[in-house]
């Protein structure tokens, strides 16, 4: 019971860190300083790093294959820790974080892949729902909001169907719509539109924008420059695992 | 609210988990039952041990030599302190124990001829309570009775008392070694094979942590898993054990026979030991899950 409590206050309070509070100054949604991060054998996957990412904004990470775009997706939702440096992810230092706290901090972090990982025994909806039954949310109600989530995204018909009968798009929609049903205060996208044509890629697009402007940071790593473009947001490009251009439509700035 | 919810999911997933890999929950199942079975086996050996150890026991007799001088008072004195603590007592006069020479030794008692009267001296002979069967309570009776006036000697087959209880004994402790080593391989084989259907559904593993599951959340449904096959196995081994012991055991019994065991088998305990075989089946599959689990999720 007592451990309980303490596993729903741990819950509560990581919440409480990503949410912005109207009185005191809200911290960045993601920071970075001098990160590293090696791999031995191989030259550094990223090297001396320095980022900050606003909370609401959309921030595209661009750059060639092996520039380190994923692996700094990783570190920010703790899938593995930096070499060296800092990292912040809603106020919290992940770079330091427990091995027992990470699940309550990604509870904040929707993630969606280029490889889906959908479970493929499970129904579309029961793919969505998966999202709320490690928070505990009773069946119904799980199924419920799984169910208007994919309406969202307009896949209110396919629900009972297993995600190996859908096409490429409509799999990467049942994505999304798993790592937004739980209103994530961040969103880290890694190629979300790779294998996909135009004009999914745009439909795909048009939902990740959909959720920054209700409130959820949204970070995508992406080889399309003809969307980023399009899309005129910020753009942050790396090469060798550095750095090499941070700029936005409005502010276009260079860090590291 | 969570909790109901979170044991629905993981009740849920046990069983979609258990339909997805029938193969390698049978293996685990069949190996849970023929460890259950051997160890149901090893009881109801350690049942008929008991048995056997007991009613030898049975036979066991104290007899006391008295002093052939003694009073006739003194004499009952000592019949009446040992029947006092719940003891059969016959008295042996020196005329019935020569008698019953005669009776024994047959035509070799021609010897006898010739002897003086009463060559015996008058005895007690003793049937022990089975609380008092033991070689060290057999030990300290002697000593105490040899010492009380009236008595010249006692003698209770110490050596075959002693020699049957440690048989009985190394019996046991072989019984103990093996029950550790059965439960030690029935747990390797266990998590070796749950560690199989763990790593076929790495991959739902890796989505659940992805989505914020923590290390509790990804092992219950295995662990629920564990406990269903320790059921399932018990529930095998316990049909088996029955029908052992309705077709098997009365033919052991009539090959036995020479061992004179008494003939009615004790079933009352029968549902108690079923439900001691469920409990252990569940506690073996549970541990094989926990470690198989666990070792994957440190991996």
């Amino acid at each position: 019971m007592a451990r309980s409590l303490a596993r729903e206050g741990r819950a509560v309070a990581e919440r409480a860190t990503f949410c912005n509070n109207p009185v005191a100054p809200a911290p960045a949604m993601i920071q970075m300083f001098h990160v590293t991060k090696a791999y031995p054998g191989d030259p550094p996957a990223l090297l001396d790093v320095n980022l900050m990412v606003e909370k609401g904004e959309f921030v595209f990470l661009t750059g060639p294959s092996g520039a380190g775009k994923t692996t700094l997706l990783r570190l920010v939702f703790c899938a593995e820790p930096p070499t060296r440096g800092q990292i912040l992810v809603g106020g919290r230092n992940v770079a330091r974080i427990r091995q027992s706290s990470i699940p309550f901090l990604r509870r904040n972090i929707g993630v969606v892949f280029q490889d889906f990982k959908l479970l493929p025994h499970r129904t579309v909806l029961d793919n969505v729902a998966l999202a709320m039954d490690v928070l505990g949310v009773p069946r119904n109600e799980a199924r419920q909001r799984a169910n208007r989530m994919l309406k969202q995204v307009g896949l209110q018909h396919k629900t009972e169907h297993l995600p190996l009968k859908l096409s490429g798009g409509e799999q990467q929609r049942v994505v999304i719509a798993r790592a937004l049903v739980n209103e994530p205060a961040l969103l880290l996208a890694d190629e979300p539109t790779g294998n996909l044509d135009p004009g999914l890629t745009q439909e795909i697009m048009s939902l990740l924008s959909d959720a920054n402007v209700r409130g959820t940071t949204v970070v995508v790593a992406t080889h399309d420059l003809a969307m980023v473009e399009r899309l005129q947001k910020r753009v942050v490009r790396l090469e060798r695992g550095h750095i090499v251009q941070d700029a936005g439509p409005a502010v276009v700035r260079r860090v590291g | 609210m969570g909790a109901v919810a979170k044991a629905q999911t993981f009740w849920r997933s046990a069983v979609e988990g258990i339909r997805h890999q029938p193969f390698v929950h049978a293996v685990s199942t069949v190996t849970l039952a023929i460890a259950l079975f051997t160890l149901g086996l090893a009881r109801l050996a350690g049942h008929e041990l008991d048995r056997l150890v007991g009613s030898l026991g049975g036979e066991v007799r104290v007899t006391v030599y008295l002093d052939p001088h003694a009073t006739p008072e003194a004499r009952t004195a000592v019949a009446g302190a040992l029947r006092s603590r719940g003891m059969a007592v016959e008295e042996v006069s020196p005329r019935a124990a020569l008698d019953r020479l005669v009776r024994e030794l047959g035509p070799a008692a021609e010897s006898l001829r010739g002897l003086s009267e009463d060559p015996l001296p008058p005895s007690l002979e003793v049937r022990v309570p089975e609380r008092m069967r033991a070689p060290g309570s057999l030990r300290a009776l002697a000593e105490e009775v040899r010492g009380t006036p009236a008595v010249t000697g006692v003698d209770y087959g110490e050596q075959a008392v002693e020699r049957l209880s440690a048989i009985a004994r190394a019996v046991r402790w072989a019984g103990w070694v093996a029950f550790v080593v059965l439960v030690g391989a029935t747990l390797i084989i266990v998590s070796a094979t749950l560690q199989l259907a763990i790593y076929a559904r790495r991959e739902e593993v890796e989505i659940q942590k992805l989505v914020g599951a923590t290390d509790r959340f990804v092992q219950a449904p295995f662990l629920v898993e564990g406990a269903l096959q320790g059921l399932a196995g018990a529930v095998v081994a316990i049909a088996a054990l029955v029908a052992f012991r309705q077709t098997l055991s009365p033919q052991l019994a009539s090959l036995l026979s020479f061992l004179r065991l008494p003939s009615a088998a004790p079933e009352t305990r029968g549902w108690t030991e079923a439900l001691e075989l469920a409990l252990a089946g569940a506690a073996l599959g549970l541990s094989g899950s926990y470690l198989a689990v666990h070792r994957f999720l440190r991996a």
